[in-house]
């Protein structure tokens, strides 16, 4: 079943934007569904698209379907799960406690999640150097304003 | 139309300016260090390193990002010959030859052999770039709106057809992309489009972010699930230099090949994917000891890398001239290029012209550069090669983050790059092919303009499709391009039903 997820997902992304595309405002400047026409474009294009391509896994269906397998190997779904915590937090708290200390839990974070616990001595030492060279490097040589 | 020698030498001129010539030797650094992590190629190292030509000149700012592009080649043949682990498509030919090679003992002749070769592909293109690229520029000024609305679905198409065996998916990717780039104001009439109510998208999804997410962040996501697989082994690496008798063998390749890269490179779709595979093949055909392909022979290493190298120039023509970017990594530069405020295409030869040649010149120093780097300092390259990626996974993510935050100082960026890094990890895991979605995003808006615009000049689709010679054209490639992998998979299956019939 795994197998039909993404062309169904793209029949059904297409179905939304042809209608998200129909039901757009009318303008009032030129032709007014000009606004329309080249989303419609694209809807039809994904829907058929997508019918092909369930058709395709329809008729592969014999067929071993490996392609998520990696998801489920070893640390393979931890080191994503966790990565996507880590850059959730790290959106929410850039703003707020500021870019040098947001970015060191990150780096840290992601180092103690690929680089081991062990290794805690250089993920931190890492995780410091490099946050204040990019701070320095952004802030000050390129001038970038970073919060 | 003569070749304009004060343009060149001008040119030249503003390339060997102290600062210029920083920019190519930090560009290349950059690029090899990138490019020689495992799994990662020139796309992400441009993608990641975009933040820092922010307020540089644009003239140096293509330098920097042409060095990056080169630098990005040359590591990736680095780890495609020392660790059998390419970073991108157009690393994958030399591992066939250049890790039996390593593996061999002769480490240092494959480093040699591939960054000479390279070199040489390299200024073989820089020369066709000279000849072709302003007779093109000013063949693209015929151009009006139709025609370009074509070009741009001949590429896409193009690009989707490249896509081996996976048309449907190459077009679903380039309808992501699509889509992608129609969400905002509409440029013509002011109406909001596919904002859903959310103020910062009413601006448009920046496609810059949409790169990083996917080259850069989606990459790594992907690198993550083989990331405690041992590496192939490192042999040492030996002397840094060849035998006569193999520049005897690889001389010719070389040569060869250049040419070939470099038309492959023009083309649009096309890429150093497909010319190191053809140029691989084609030296396997016409050697005399095809047997030894595989097994570690010199030409095999040394025809792809002219050739891959030559293409990366060539790619640069349609992009410069037409706006019209080749391939994925292209893209990623014609992006760049357009947040600088620059708008290629055939009109950039003419207001530009001084940025055009020196653009061409740092081409041929750049390429000098990376040779002397890569011989000289290949003991410092090969140690970065030894630093675990597992430690330089998190920094490339957190660069990653960094750029993004530099492009529009929101982070409500943060989230649609973390969108597309998870858009591209599943991509990259399903086998979709990346490039239609990112070729698809930087040309969509300019492709919906003058779709709107031809309309408006004729009455229907017909008017369009027919409007010129140059259309009428565009349409036949675009069908060509389409019906290709079809007529070859059916003339591979009636082959194969003829040699069954036989053999019974």
């Amino acid at each position: 079943m795994v197998r039909y997820i993404t062309p169904i997902l793209a029949t059904v992304v297409g179905i939304i934007m042809l209608i998200s595309a129909i039901n757009l405002p009318k303008s009032n400047l030129g032709n007014p569904n000009g606004p329309m026409y080249f989303p419609l474009l694209i809807a039809s294009i994904l829907i058929i698209s997508g019918i092909v391509y369930f058709y395709q896994e329809f008729k592969a269906r014999g067929n071993d379907f490996a392609d998520f397998r990696a998801l489920r190997i070893g640390k393979s779904p931890l080191y994503l799960l966790v990565s996507l915590i880590l850059m959730l937090i790290y959106t929410v708290l850039f703003e707020r406690i500021g870019f040098l200390y947001s970015t060191i839990l990150f780096l840290a974070g992601l180092l103690f999640l690929l680089n081991g616990r062990k290794k805690w001595m250089s993920n931190i030492i890492i995780a410091v150097v490099f946050s204040f060279v990019t701070w320095y490097a952004f802030g000050t040589l390129l001038q970038v304003s970073l919060p | 139309m003569g070749i304009d020698v004060q343009a060149i030498l001008d040119g030249f001129l503003t390339t060997i300016q102290p600062m210029n010539l920083f920019w190519i030797a930090l560009g290349g650094f950059l690029g090899t260090v990138v490019g020689m992590l495992p799994g990662l190629g020139p796309a992400t190292a441009i993608a990641l390193l975009i933040p820092i030509t922010f307020g540089m000149e644009p003239t140096s700012a293509l330098i920097l990002m042409a060095a990056i592009y080169y630098g990005a080649m040359y590591g990736g043949s680095r780890s495609s010959i020392l660790l059998n682990t390419p970073g991108d498509g157009s690393a994958i030919a030399a591992t066939f030859d250049g890790y039996p090679m390593a593996q061999k003992g002769q480490a240092g002749q494959a480093l040699a052999i591939s960054a000479i070769a390279s070199l040489i592909g390299g200024l073989i293109a820089v020369v066709g770039f000279i000849v072709l690229a302003k007779p093109l520029a000013s063949f693209a000024l015929r151009f009006g709106p139709a025609e370009y609305f074509l070009l741009m679905v001949f590429t896409l198409s193009a690009i989707v057809a490249l896509a081996k065996g996976q048309m449907v998916k190459g077009f679903i990717s380039m309808c992501i992309g699509l889509m992608i780039s129609t969400v905002g104001i509409d440029l013509q009439t002011g109406v909001y489009r596919f904002t859903m109510g959310n103020v910062h998208l009413s601006e448009g999804i920046d496609f810059l972010v949409v790169i990083i997410g996917i080259y850069a962040v989606g990459e790594v996501l992907y690198n993550f699930l083989s990331i405690n697989k041992p590496v192939g082994e490192k042999k040492s690496v030996g002397k840094i230099w060849i035998t006569k008798e193999q520049w005897k063998r690889s001389k010719w390749p070389i040569i060869r090949n250049g040419p070939i890269g470099f038309l492959i490179g023009v083309l649009p779709g096309a890429g150093g994917a497909i010319a190191s595979m053809l140029s691989y093949s084609l030296e396997k055909q016409v050697s005399k000891h095809p047997e030894e392909f595989g097994e570690g022979a010199i030409e095999g290493l040394a025809a792809p890398e002219s050739s891959n190298n030559a293409a990366a120039v060539g790619a640069f023509i349609p992009m410069l001239a037409m706006g019209i970017p080749g391939s994925g990594t292209t893209a990623v530069i014609l992006g760049a290029i357009v947040m600088l405020g620059l708008k290629p295409g055939p009109l950039l030869f003419e207001n530009n012209p001084d940025m055009v040649w020196t653009f061409i010149n740092s081409m041929f120093i750049g390429n000098l550069f990376l040779v002397i780097l890569n011989i000289a300092l290949v003991g410092i390259l090969v140690k970065i090669l030894d630093t675990p990626p597992r430690v330089l996974y998190p920094v490339i993510m957190m660069l990653a983050f960094i750029g993004t935050y530099t492009l529009g100082y929101s982070t409500v960026d943060f989230l649609i790059l973390i969108i597309f890094g998870f858009v591209g990890l599943f991509m990259k895991m399903l086998n979709f092919p990346v490039a239609p979605l990112i070729l698809a995003v930087i040309v969509g808006s300019d492709m919906e303009q003058n779709f709107r615009m031809s309309l408006i000049s004729y009455p229907n689709a017909i008017g369009i499709l027919t409007a010129s010679p140059i259309t009428i054209a565009l349409v036949i490639m675009t069908i060509v391009s389409l019906g290709l992998p079809f007529l070859s998979s059916w003339l591979k299956k009636r082959k194969a039903q003829k040699n069954n019939s036989e053999a019974m």
